[in-house]
């Protein structure tokens, strides 16, 4: 059956943590959901990815249902996730602080294709490629794309 | 009424971040990191927020984006007081009926004159039936004889666990839940159907020290159950019963399996919509 959609809300939150408090509580709060059942489903979910910021678009319908889809943590987050390191370069541009290999960036590129604009996983390598860097990240090794 | 939920403030960081890819992206990271709890974004950058317990200002000066010079940062905040954000669905949700013996309904519902009527307003508490989780507790409750027992229900939410089984006949019911919220909420659930064998306690497994039950129910999530089982096991006099709820039936070989390393032994389970609620046995 057709719902009509009330509204969709993108968060981001940290996996296993999800609690009644802002922004969760507001943003589905107003709308009428039950935000504790949105909790313990999204917990629930999210159990192997605990800790992790993890992006989540809730779908609220009219009826004052919900669904909700959990994407893989951005590719920025990935990035630092592979090269190990807490924070990224303080002067990207002059000092290199970490190095990504070509492989590393095709696992994050093929784990984000479906939220990157790229029709192959080439196009999408390129993209996190290009995020790397401006992170201050050196891309190099491994097999780069064509 | 008084509310003590001063420890659950949180204060809301609006950063504006020029420009933002792939900036904001990092600076969640970064900030996750450190503390912060959950994000969303602006036109303008991302808002962040952080338990006000957490000291936010010397966190954010160790947070390498922030002295980024390929991007600028600036922030406003603001504290947020505490608030009922789920009061819209709770002034007006449906009574909860389980077996035709036992409901779980609001103050402003008549009741309806089932074997176990229990009234619960939950203040942005966990527990009122409607989870799939909470229905196969009680289901299994019905079930279940715990008269003259002594029992432990953990993460006590609203406190409609514990409620029911004094209903049921137990003796003494220890409720105990580590959200402020969920303990000032179950203390007026308690006080509002007259079940004064039922102690709320706010905190985690840490209170169980020293304490032994004849029965422990627990509905919380895969991870703090596997982390808490060997504490359960220890509180669980032998032959006692455990009932597990809050997870898939995905986990429920590693809740068995966590269990069988503190002699605890897999009896039988509910399913509902893949959410599971199961028994074990302490041998």
């Amino acid at each position: 059956m057709a719902k009509e959609v009330s509204k969709v809300v993108k968060l981001q939150v940290k996996g296993g943590a999800a609690n009644p408090s802002p922004p969760v509580g507001p943003a589905l709060g107003a709308a009428g959901v039950n935000i504790m059942e949105f909790c313990k489903q999204f917990n629930a979910r999210t159990q192997d990815k605990a800790g992790k910021v993890l992006p989540v678009a809730i779908t609220v319908y009219k009826d004052k249902s919900f669904d909700f889809v959990i994407k893989t943590p951005p590719a920025a987050v990935q990035i630092l996730e592979a090269i190990k390191l807490k924070g990224g370069s303080g002067e990207p541009n002059r000092k290199k602080v970490g190095t990504i290999t070509w492989d590393q960036i095709r696992l994050i590129a093929e784990d984000k294709m479906p939220d990157l604009n790229a029709f192959t996983v080439e196009s999408a390598m390129k993209m996190v490629a290009g995020t790397a860097r401006s992170m201050g990240v050196n891309v190099k090794g491994g097999n780069a794309p064509a | 009424m008084e509310n003590n939920t001063t420890d659950q403030i949180y204060v809301e960081y609006d950063f504006t971040v020029t420009p933002q890819l792939p900036w904001n992206d990092v600076l969640m990271a970064q900030l996750g990191e450190v503390g912060f709890e959950s994000f969303i974004e602006t036109e303008t950058g991302i808002k962040a927020y952080v338990l006000k317990t957490t000291d936010a200002a010397t966190i954010l000066d160790t947070v390498d984006i922030m002295n980024n010079d390929l991007c600028d940062i600036a922030f406003a905040k603001a504290e947020i007081p505490p608030t009922n954000w789920n009061a819209e669905w709770e002034k007006n949700f449906n009574p909860i009926t389980v077996n035709n013996r036992c409901e779980v309904r609001a103050p402003f519902h008549q009741a309806s004159g089932v074997e176990y009527d229990i009234v619960i307003e939950p203040k942005m508490s966990f527990g009122t039936g409607h989870h799939q989780t909470t229905h196969m507790m009680i289901e299994h409750l019905l079930n279940e004889n715990v008269e003259n027992l002594e029992v432990l229900d953990m993460g006590s939410g609203t406190g409609v666990l514990g409620i029911l089984a004094q209903m049921r006949g137990a003796v003494k019911v220890d409720a105990i839940d580590i959200d402020t919220w969920c303990y000032e909420n179950a203390l007026e659930n308690v006080k509002r159907n007259k079940t004064d064998k039922v102690a709320v306690i706010l905190g985690g497994a840490e209170q169980l020290e020293g304490k032994s039950y004849d029965f422990i129910i627990a509905n919380i999530n895969r991870n703090i159950l596997l982390q808490d089982i060997p504490v359960y096991a220890k509180s669980l006099k032998k032959g006692g019963t455990i009932l597990f709820s809050g997870f898939y039936e995905e986990d429920l070989v590693h809740i068995k399996n966590k269990c069988m390393e503190s002699g605890i032994v897999y009896d039988s389970h509910l399913k509902k919509d893949n959410w599971i609620a199961a028994k074990m046995i302490k041998s």
